[in-house]
């Protein structure tokens, strides 16, 4: 049987770089991917129910660390919702609960993903209004291809 | 947006001789950003202000020049908790500009639609973001750590209410079905029976629900509030219907659009609404007040049985008048998905016209008024949106005046806890208003 893969992409388009993660899953979505369960969302607790037991849930949101924009880090998530190495138990989020206390609290109820990968791609500006910065839209594409590979890898 | 820090975002309460400051970076549960700062001198409540940062007007500005058809999809980006209130208002704006008034079956499509909303924000209310404050918990993990079948229930409910935006709305999230007159595509019989089983489900975790946050212990807090609520030609208020207030008002959408009056405040972008200059409140607890007499039996009889009377003038017992908004909705869905039948064609036509139309809803967290000008070919000249957080929002800083005042015997850390929890009781939708909450109190 094959492995069941959840993808969303976090964020608002209407908030300039905040749309980095719907716009990777706009683009998984029209392309030959073959995952159903591809989408945008604005609220990470709707991951709640959505990714419930599959085998790999890929979660892309903007992020910002004082990293170069477009920068793009894969942070595969352990048992408890952190990073490997520990300075992800600061992993925070403007979208409410966010998909790091999403993930916890699925464990909590027995639901969670068995594996979890957060593709983060580094925006620069977040205020009000349409369009991604320059490095932020390369970085889509970029960010996508990685997204495909993982998929295809566990497969 | 994520944000990789180095530290939790917790209150850091600090004492300075005889001025006491409590901060708090950002204020947990609560939809949004934004910042409260309370200033108490000589054991008086000074000045409480909620600050909201962010171009709160910016979808307005966005949607004029658009055409009125694309006014539900652009503002139902407002909110990811509530999208469709801001597209049924939208609608309901632009239907009322060209002198169209969807009903029948489009009507009780887009109120199964709004079901599925209120089930799921109210589900996500209680369960993840409120009740932990009365169980001594940190946060929706923590309850889930030490009451696993509650959480559960919660999620249920949640995933019922998704399920009903999905079927209807084609996706849960930002659904993309709904158009001005109707809907794109009119879901099957088989497709909307299929919601009653879950309905049925839903209805029984609904009322477990009501048993479960009515023992909670809650405040001795009443606010003098004045409530303000739409009320329709019948049933419990949801996508259409009157302006009504308990201090007599009652008036269309529209004249109420001329009396509510937003200013600006030097501490907030976002702006603050007065109702004939007095702050005024709109939710659940305002639309129980002025239309309790409209729940259906199962739903007053639950309201009795969780000791509500007609009127609940406790802001934290509005978790229970929440639950018992969950039975409402869910016994309602559960009604119209047994009625329904499909609108055909699914959308009634609405040829563009010059004018003015006025739109409200009630979306999960109160009222949410749209007015649109349109030109002769339908495009939008000027819009107007007033969200409830920012039409509840002095009323929330006099709630928390109240609590501080009643409260200042308790330690920071408490009394910032209690001011955070009186925040929340309103579920403010601060991201629809603006953005992200801190705390900071100053003693002297």
């Amino acid at each position: 049987m094959s492995a069941r893969i959840v993808i969303a992409g976090i964020g608002s388009e209407y908030r300039r770089d905040d749309g980095a993660g719907p716009a990777v899953a706009e683009r998984l979505a029209a392309s030959s991917l073959g995952v159903g369960d591809v989408g945008p969302l604005g609220e990470p607790l709707d991951l709640l129910g959505r990714w419930d037991d599959a085998d790999l849930a890929i979660i892309v949101d903007a992020v910002r660390s004082g990293a170069a924009p477009g920068t793009i880090e894969l942070l595969d998530l352990n048992d408890d919702g952190t990073r490997p190495g520990g300075i992800a138990s600061a992993l925070t989020s403007t979208h409410g609960i966010g998909a790091i206390g999403a993930l916890r609290i699925a464990r909590a109820v027995g639901h969670a993903p068995r594996r979890v990968v957060v593709v983060a791609i580094e925006g620069a500006e977040f205020g009000a209004g349409i369009g991604l910065s320059p490095a932020v839209a390369r970085a889509v594409d970029i960010a996508t291809a990685r997204v495909i590979q993982l998929v295809e890898a566990s497969r | 947006m994520l944000v990789l820090r180095h530290f939790e975002q917790r209150a850091k309460p600090m004492t300075h001789g005889n001025s006491r400051v409590i901060s708090v970076d950002g204020l947990a549960r609560v939809e949004g950003e934004g910042s409260l700062h309370v200033h108490v001198a000589d054991g008086v409540v000074t000045d409480v202000a909620l600050s909201i940062f962010e171009p709160p007007r910016f979808f307005e500005a966005l949607l004029i020049g658009r055409s009125y058809l694309e006014a539900p999809d652009i503002t139902s980006r407002i909110c990811g908790i509530c999208p469709v209130a801001y597209q049924l208002s939208a609608c309901a704006a632009t239907e009322d500009a060209c002198g169209v008034s969807p009903d029948g079956r489009v009507a009780a499509l887009r109120r199964l639609l709004y079901c599925g909303e209120w089930i799921q924000s109210h589900a996500l209310h209680v369960y993840l973001l409120h009740a932990p404050d009365f169980l001594g918990c940190a946060d929706a993990v923590e309850l889930a750590q030490r009451d696993r079948a509650a959480v559960e229930r919660g999620l249920r409910l949640k995933r019922t209410g998704n399920l009903i935006m999905e079927t209807v709305g084609g996706r849960a999230i930002h659904p993309v079905n709904v158009r001005v007159g109707g809907f794109y595509r009119a879901p099957s019989i088989e497709e909307i029976r299929a919601l009653a089983e879950p309905l049925r489900r839903a209805r029984d975790d609904a009322l477990a629900t009501l048993e479960w946050v009515a023992a909670f212990d809650f405040p001795t807090v009443e606010g003098d509030y004045r409530f303000v609520a739409l009320r329709a030609m019948e049933g419990y208020p949801i996508e259409s219907g009157r302006v009504v207030s308990s201090s007599g008002l009652d008036v269309t959408p529209g004249e109420f659009d001329g009396l509510v009056i937003e200013t600006h405040v030097a501490h907030s972008t976002a702006l603050q609404a007065r109702l004939d200059g007095e702050p005024y409140l709109t939710g659940p607890l305002a639309r129980y007040a002025l239309n309790a007499d409209r729940l259906p039996s199962i739903a007053r009889e639950a309201a009795r049985a969780g000791g509500l009377g007609d009127v609940c003038r406790n802001p934290f017992q509005s978790i229970v008048v929440r639950a018992v908004e969950l039975v409402f909705a869910c016994d309602e869905a559960l009604r119209l998905v047994t009625a329904y039948e499909p609108p055909v064609p699914p959308a009634w036509e609405v040829p563009p016209l010059e004018g003015t139309g006025f739109g409200a809803t009630e979306a999960p967290r109160g009222l949410l008024l749209h007015r649109f000008v349109l030109a002769h070919d339908g495009t939008i000249v000027s819009a107007r949106i007033v969200p409830p957080t920012s039409q509840n929002q002095l009323t929330i800083e006099a709630d928390l005046k109240r609590v501080v005042e009643s409260s200042l015997d308790l330690s920071d850390a408490e009394l910032t806890s209690l001011c955070e929890q009186a925040v929340r009781n309103h579920d403010p939708c601060i991201s629809c208003a603006a953005h992200f909450l801190d705390l900071s109190m100053e003693r002297q």
